[in-house]
């Protein structure tokens, strides 16, 4: 028996598991209907002189605004409580006895809990926004597909720490609550940096965040300080170069924690 | 075997689900954000032009126009350009407006003549525009009267073309989810 057989017995058991019925159809159901509730064009609206990728970026952030919370809970579910319950009642050991490499069988975990939730959540938002505006999505993919990319960095950051939180605690309920206080700590921490950089005119705490979660460059880049130009000289308006190294300087912390928690998981776990 | 039926069954219930979402989607009634109704005359080889609005994928435009003489009736994307500031109006005269549709084909939305006639038209841009109703009169003699009702309508997605992807997919899904729903059953009744 070859590897891809064990991989797609277990790939399909973590499957069954993470999305049993009605979670995907659930989730699918929230997906399609938060595109178009929540797609917002009144940006677009009141400032006329916005270039086609702003218009593409408003759209997306204003969609993303309500409904990556939603995903959030998907992919933390699946990675700390779906993980740490095949941890505690032995599930992982049964497929230690699997002919597959102890990656292969994270990898098909992780295929599972990440994989098949950002597919669903990808594939479904980008094909109603296809449905709402043509015109906007075709024309600007790239951008469409780079603002996705900039705001899903940081949960999948969460995502790893998780991972690593849970294979190390062998739990996942503890992992589960850390990645819901860094998640809404963001927002708080973001916040503070914001009046930091407006107090000392320095964009230092803002590049620092924007390290960790990409989509404040991306906000910069599109939309600038404009609007705080009153209260402070401070000005940042990374450039589309600048922004793409933030969301692969992100990315790449995000792959290493990865990288930790598979040899972690290789090495490391004694089950 | 099995595993394929679960696949399809489970995707086949996804679609159900999501072509509830776009039908419930469908069902929200639009709303009336803005609504005027006015009349103007229009000199020959002259341009009324009316100011622009923002509309977009989730707001449209309804307009009801009846036409007395002969007129020639254009909704025009006019993207960045300015109204001129001292008249308001965005076309000075007939031949700055036929110099714009030569430049800008690509932003003409409708271009209609009408002859002592009417029509009543709903129009959903695809993106962002900003847009503006002109009426010209092509006559060189007749003066033409207009009266026209405008009204912008807000909505979460465009109905029909929502509604019928809802219907096309809903009994794709169904059909899908059979084979699984039976087999569920059966399990369940062995049990």
């Amino acid at each position: 028996m070859g590897k891809g057989k064990p991989f797609l017995e277990v790939l399909a058991s973590a499957i069954h598991e993470d999305f049993r019925f009605p979670f995907l159809e659930i989730f699918a159901f929230l997906y399609a209907l938060g595109t178009f509730v929540l797609a917002s064009f009144t940006v677009s609206i009141y400032t006329q002189t916005a270039t086609n990728e702003a218009v593409a970026y408003a759209v997306t952030t204003s969609l993303l605004s309500g409904s990556l919370i939603v995903f959030v809970l998907l992919i933390f579910k699946n990675v700390a409580y779906g993980l740490g319950s095949d941890l505690e009642k032995g599930i992982i050991q049964t497929y230690f006895s699997y002919p597959l490499r102890r990656r292969g069988i994270l990898t098909a975990k992780l295929l599972s809990a990440l994989g098949v939730s950002l597919l669903l959540f990808l594939g479904i938002q980008i094909s109603a926004l296809y449905i709402l505006a043509p015109d906007i999505v075709l024309p600007q993919f790239s951008t469409i597909i780079l603002t996705y990319a900039a705001n899903l960095s940081y949960p999948l950051l969460i995502s790893a720490i998780m991972l690593l939180m849970t294979l190390i605690l062998r739990r996942g309920g503890i992992g589960l609550v850390v990645g819901i206080v860094l998640y809404v700590a963001m927002n708080i921490v973001s916040g503070i940096a914001f009046f930091v950089a407006l107090a000392t005119e320095s964009p230092l705490m803002l590049q620092i965040i924007s390290l960790i979660s990409p989509s404040y460059a991306l906000q910069y880049h599109y939309g600038g300080l404009s609007g705080v130009s009153e209260l402070s000289s401070l000005t940042w308006n990374p450039t589309l170069s600048e922004t793409l190294l933030y969301i692969g300087g992100s990315y790449v912390i995000v792959a290493s924690l990865f990288v930790l928690g598979y040899i972690y998981f290789s090495r490391r776990l004694n089950l | 075997m099995k595993r394929w039926t679960n696949i399809l069954g489970r995707s086949g219930t996804t679609l159900i689900a999501i072509s509830l979402a776009l039908f419930l989607v469908s069902i929200i009634p639009q709303i009336d954000l803005i609504t005027y109704e006015t009349s103007t005359t229009v000199s020959p080889e002259q341009v009324y032009t009316t100011g622009s609005q923002g509309l977009n994928p989730q707001q449209g435009i309804q307009l009801k126009v009846t036409v007395e003489g002969t007129l020639k009736v254009y909704l025009l994307d006019v993207g960045s350009k300015k109204p001129n500031p001292e008249t308001g109006m965005f076309f000075a005269d007939a031949a700055e407006l036929q110099e714009f549709l030569d430049s800008s084909s690509n932003m003409i939305i409708w271009d209609d003549e009408l002859d002592d006639d009417s029509f009543d038209r709903y129009y959903v841009p695809t993106r962002v525009m900003n847009a503006t109703l002109v009426f010209r009169n092509p006559s060189s003699s007749e003066i033409a009267y207009v009266e026209f009702d405008v009204a912008l309508k807000s909505s979460l997605a465009p109905g029909d073309k929502v509604r019928t992807i809802a219907y096309f997919a809903a009994p794709i899904g169904i059909i899908m989810a059979i084979p699984w729903l039976l087999n569920g059953w059966k399990q369940r009744k062995q049990k």
